[in-house]
């Protein structure tokens, strides 16, 4: 039996590549995002599928704090797919990289393969959820459920296989980042005026040992 | 520079229970290679190890894969799945098929060798070979291949797990043999030579894991700062007593240094006491491998 998601690569210009720029410059910190999605995909506590990552920096009267909303990048060449031994890790025609709860058996080997560590363990399904675009909303024609609720749209959703789009704008015109290029995987969430000392890691990280 | 007020926990994905699967695969591919020495390559010394070998060969290779299970959300989906949907590009997929065969080949290895058709055990001897080292090899490239952790990816990480595999299942042996010998035969007299011999070759392949994981530290502390990080929690933070203490020292070097001096190795005591500390570190490394090169967030 082949792998039901064996999909023929998109390229079409017809289809739409959904994408996300996050304006850091707009962004206030409240979390709303993060509620957002916790109340749209039901997702249970403990966990997250989009969260910011927030640090203060600096030192009197000097300061900042900067704040980094993280979610799925839905990367071109995503690392998860590629080691799921079981294909339930796929890729859209339109570039929304999925979970399929009918395959996945929960082994966990995305988890450790993906570079920004979005994936994680739904604790009743014993399956690996993730942030998904809140796909069923895009296929009605809505936007997800962060960028809806953010109330300083920070959040800009869209097409980039459109150029007249907002997140085609954006990403040709203005200077974006996106999370660790250098891991190879092209996400589809780009950043504007992302603050470098969000991605620090510490050297005395807190050690949580598992239940 | 910068305090974190707000952080989100994050899961730790494989846990202990990879790390004993692991080890077991580790042992099994081991002892399964010193069966061999006598039946595949005619190294007649180690005849008296052969059966012994191959029934630990096989006895933890159905042990292993019951850790896998146990760790998995879904355990009999994950069984019918992994033979149903393959993934061409994914070693983990390799591995449903490797756990497989390889018990099955050591099986009829095993039989031909208690019947004592001497043809068909070098067969399936020769046969087993590569599939003992693809299957404790698969394990290594698992983690290589998880991109996100640069503790992992490293093209050593197969053959720093074949080395550890095989020093590990050498203990395991030495420590059979001496077992059985002592306790289950008529004459109750140890079969000094064999023992002698298992003891140089563990001395060898220590010196070779002992550099091999001298090279990959070597790398990692010079590489991109995740790497530098990484290394540094092995060395010198939470992790060091497992890595430094646990692993290194208990684990190879002084084991390296009693089978190296004749007088030790000739002594019962002191090689029963470096192959238990061996496989004690060997444990100790396939847990610091496994647990402390994912528990540190990635960004």
């Amino acid at each position: 039996m082949s792998n039901p998601h064996k999909k023929e690569q998109h390229t079409g210009k017809d289809l739409p590549r959904w994408g996300m720029v996050i304006d850091l410059d707009r962004c206030v910190g409240c979390h709303t995002c993060e509620i957002a999605c916790k109340m749209e995909n039901d997702v249970p506590l403990g966990i997250w599928r989009s969260w910011v990552k927030e640090i203060e920096k600096g030192k009197y009267p000097n300061v900042v704090r900067s704040f980094r909303p993280t979610l799925c990048n839905h990367c071109e060449n995503p690392a998860c797919v590629k080691v799921c031994p079981v294909g339930a890790a796929w890729q859209r025609e339109d570039g929304i990289v999925m979970v399929d709860p009918h395959l996945c058996v929960g082994c966990r080997y995305c988890m450790s393969a993906c570079p920004y560590e979005v994936r994680y363990v739904h604790p009743q399904k014993g399956m690996i959820d993730k942030c998904d675009f809140c796909h069923t909303r895009v296929d009605a024609g809505l936007k997800p459920s962060c960028v809806e609720a953010c109330p300083a749209s920070a959040r800009i959703f869209g097409n980039l296989n459109d150029p007249k789009s907002d997140v085609s704008k954006l990403v040709s015109t203005k200077s974006v980042t996106t999370l660790k290029p250098e891991m190879g995987t092209d996400p589809r969430v780009y950043y504007i005026g992302l603050d470098m000392a969000t991605m620090e890691i510490k050297r005395e990280a807190k050690l949580v040992w598992e239940k | 520079m910068g305090k974190v007020v707000f952080d989100v926990q994050y899961q730790t994905s494989l846990a202990f229970l990879i790390s004993y699967y692991f080890y077991c695969t580790g042992l099994s591919a081991g002892s399964f290679m010193i069966s061999t020495l006598s039946y595949g390559f005619g190294f007649t010394k180690f005849k008296p190890a052969s059966k012994m070998g191959v029934v630990a060969a096989v006895l933890l290779l159905l042990l292993a894969p019951q850790f896998l299970l146990m760790q998995v959300g879904w355990p009999i989906k994950s069984v019918w799945n992994h033979f149903v949907y393959f993934n061409p590009v994914s070693a983990m997929s390799y591995g449903a098929f490797l756990l497989m065969l390889y018990p099955v080949n050591s099986i009829i290895y095993g039989i031909f060798m208690f019947k004592g058709n001497m043809k068909m055990t070098k067969i399936f001897g020769l046969i087993g070979i590569p599939m003992a080292l693809a299957v404790h090899g698969y394990t290594g490239w698992i983690l290589a291949l998880a991109v996100a952790r640069d503790y992992w990816n490293t093209g050593l990480m197969p053959i720093v797990f074949l080395f550890s595999a095989m020093v590990s299942g050498i203990s395991m042996m030495i420590l059979l043999i001496i077992i059985r010998d002592r306790f289950f035969t008529k004459e109750k007299v140890i079969n000094h030579d064999l023992i002698d011999s298992l003891a140089k070759i563990l001395g060898w392949l220590l010196v070779v894991d002992l550099f091999l994981v001298f090279c990959d530290y070597s790398v990692l502390l010079y590489s991109k700062l995740e790497a530098q990080e990484v290394a540094h929690f092995m060395l010198f933070g939470k992790m060091s007593f497992w890595f430094v203490i646990l692993e290194n020292l208990i684990g190879k070097v002084i084991p390296m240094i009693i089978v190296f001096i004749p007088g030790m190795r000739r002594s019962y005591f002191w090689l029963i006491l470096a192959a238990l500390m061996n496989m004690a570190g060997i444990l100790a490394m396939r847990v610091v491998t496994v647990y402390g090169g994912q528990v540190l967030p990635l960004m």
